[in-house]
Formats: C-alpha cells, structure tokens, sequence
C-alpha cells in the first residue's frame, strides 16, 4: 500500500511539475521578448523611426 | 488577425486552477479505487464447461520474482489478461499442477520448472472442465494434465494496484487534451494554407507544442501506474503504448522542424503540411487499444462497451478532470499564441533596425 501512494504522489508531482515549469517558461520567455522589443524600440525612437 | 483572447487569460487561468483544485479533491477523496466495474465470470462467461478457450496475457506479478519455489510452498498467483475473441478482462490465475515438474506451456516460450519470470508473455490453450463458482472456473490446458484455475477479482478488485489506479484520472486528461492539440494543428495548419494567415500558423504551432507537453506527461505518468498494476514500466508489444510514443516523436519532429527553418513563410508551410500528414499517428493511438482484439493492447479503454464501464463517482471525477485540463489548454494556449505574436514584433524590429543600420 505503502508503494501504491508513493506512485501516485509521483505521478501527481510529474503532473504538477510539468504544468508549472512549463508556464514558467512561458512566462520568462514572454519577459524577455518584452524586455528586447522595448529595447528595440528605444532604439529606433533614437534614430527617430 | 488577432485572436483578442489574450484579455481573458486572467479568466480562463482561474477557472482552471478552481476546476484543478476540484478535480484532485475529488480524485482523492471521492473517486473510487477502481475505475470499472467487474461482471463476474459467470456474467462473462455464461456456459463456457466444455469449450475450448485460449488464455494470454503477461506476468505482472511480483512475488513471482522468486526463482525457486518448491512443492510445498502455496500456488503462485499469476495476474494475466484474458483474452477471447470479444472482450478482454484481468483476471487473478491461480496457477496449479506438478510443482516439481513441467508446468503448463507458455508461448513464446516454454518455462521450465514452477517459475514465471516477470513480464512473460503467456497463453495457455484448454477445455474449461468446470466452473468453480460465481467468480471462478478451471481450465484443462492441452499440454500437460496441469490445470489453470481462473477468478474474477471481483466488483472492486480489477485493478491490482488499486489506489495508484487514481493516477488514471490525470494521465487520461492529459492524453485527451494532447490529442485536442495535435487536432488543432492539423486544423490550422489546413486553414493557413488556404489563407496564408499567420495568425494560423502560430495557433498551429503553439497547439503542437502543448500537445507535445501533455501527451508528454501521459506518456510518464502511464507507466507509474503501469509499474504498479502490471509489474513493468513499458511493453514493446502493446499497440496502445507503441503507437502514444510514436505520435509524440513525429510531434517532437514538427517542433525541430519549426527550429530549424528560420524563414517564416517556409516554416509555416513545411509544418503545416508536417502537421497533416504527421496527424495520422492520432487516430491510431486514440483507437489502438479499442480495436483489439485485432490488434492487441492490454491498455484499459476508459469508456467500455460489453466489458463495463466507469462507476457513477469516476465518470464524474474523470468529468470534470477532463474539463479542468481543456480549461488549462485553452488557459496555456492563449498564452503561448500571444508570445508567438511578440516574437514575430520582435523580429520585424530587428529586421528595422537591422536595415536601419
């Protein structure tokens, strides 16, 4: 019995892990794509695009 | 085009940590342990005395680990899948006979002597001599004088492994939810080729890459419960499981394709064409282990037809699981379009001050 919880607090954490490293990833990806647009943007205002 | 989906998301998110939340109290606290119900084996089998039936499946039980026994120790309990011409059914095998000599034959191979090793595949051929009772029969096999003794586990007991068996209520979510991916980037990748809307495309594209995430999980969290109900993590022979690995490795390759080709127009054309032809794979894993037993898979079919069916609290929990992890999709799929929008801002930037310079 003792095995049986232990495969399923296992598959639940695989579950859990995967949903929420995912959505990390997102989130930091967006971060940085935003952070490099506004960058870029800057860039061009500079340069009076 | 822009999907405008992107203001709900703080919406969908929280509805689909809400039903999340649900789904794992009621998977723990209220679903059964088992997910269907079990006929007994007079249901099943309702004059069999007499007939001639063959019996297959694998050992998937660990105390028969133990390489040596002896005359004296008690019957090895073998769990093996039932296999006839209709439907396909667990059963408890009480394995009886000669312990000191020649058991019953196995195929593909023989064993010799009173030991099963993990994960033999076994068939035993035989006239069923008698029923033992509502559960129960005997099975003369043709190779030997030895005698199969079969049981039903009865109304809760199909599972071995009854409380992992809850792991069921996450695992198919997810495949379900993969699936809707994989469809959605078949479905997408058609319309951008008839329109040639981008908008598509990274619908397509950030479908296939959730799809690949969640069938993902479907593919690791099978094989805990698989450890525990079947004594084994994989089996080769198992369409259903076969024909899952190969659909997430032609999903795997639609996302290194994309990877690889930097042009965005021939990136959207090469994947969707990928993505269509590669959507092949779906159909068969969604229906390899409901055509059986043309094809043989002894992966559980969630929604039974002559077997049984889910209990009144599964079908609820495995309900509302179901909706919680679409909630989820559709949560991390606007979330995954609009990052594909800023990266195509992004690089029209670059390209501007790149020309700039």
């Amino acid at each position: 019995m003792a095995n049986e919880f232990t495969a399923l607090y296992v598959a639940y954490t695989i579950v859990w892990a995967g949903v929420f490293v995912y959505l990390l990833y997102l989130f930091m990806r967006q971060r940085s794509i935003t952070k490099n647009i506004e960058l870029l943007k800057q860039e061009l205002s500079k340069h009076g695009k | 085009m822009n999907l405008k989906l992107g203001k709900y998301w703080v919406w969908f998110a929280g509805i689909s940590a809400a039903l999340m939340l649900i789904t794992v109290l009621l998977a723990v606290y209220y679903a059964p342990v088992a997910a269907s119900s079990v006929k007994t084996a007079n249901e099943l089998f309702p004059s069999i005395e007499g007939s001639t039936i063959t019996v297959a499946g694998f050992v998937a039980d660990r105390e028969i680990m133990n390489p040596i026994r002896y005359p004296e120790d008690p019957p090895v309990t073998a769990i093996i899948l039932a296999d006839f011409s209709d439907y396909r059914r667990y059963l408890d095998a009480v394995v009886a006979g000669d312990l000191e000599g020649e058991w019953w034959t196995v195929e593909p191979i023989t064993v010799r002597g009173p030991y099963l090793p993990l994960g033999t595949n076994v068939s035993a051929t035989g006239e069923v001599v008698a029923t033992l009772d509502s559960s129960s029969f005997m099975l003369s096999c043709d190779s030997s004088d030895d005698v199969v003794e079969l049981s039903s586990p009865g109304e809760a007991g199909i599972m071995t492994s009854p409380i992992s068996q809850k792991i069921f209520y996450f695992h198919m979510p997810s495949a379900w939810v993969s699936y809707v991916g994989f469809f959605l980037t078949l479905v997408f990748g058609v319309m951008y080729l008839r329109t040639r809307n981008r908008t598509y495309d990274r619908v397509a594209a950030s479908s296939a890459e959730l799809g690949v995430l969640f069938a993902t999980i479907a593919i690791v969290t099978g094989p805990v419960w698989a450890k525990e109900e079947w004594g084994v993590y994989w089996r080769w022979d198992d369409t259903k499981l076969v024909t899952t690995f190969v659909m997430w490795l032609v999903y795997i390759g639609y996302l290194m394709l994309r990877a690889a080709v930097v042009d965005h127009s021939v990136r959207a054309r090469i994947s969707a064409v990928y993505g269509i032809l590669g959507f092949v794979t779906m159909p068969m894993s969604l229906l390899s282990s409901r055509i059986a037993p043309l094809i043989r898979s002894s992966h559980p079919q969630v929604i039974a037809s002559s077997s049984g069916g889910l209990s009144m609290e599964a079908g609820i929990t495995i309900g509302i699981a179901v909706v919680a992890f679409t909630f989820l999709f559709i949560t991390m799929l606007i979330k995954r379009v609009e990052i594909e929008e800023s990266e195509d801002e992004l690089e029209e930037l670059k390209r501007r001050v790149g020309g700039e310079e």
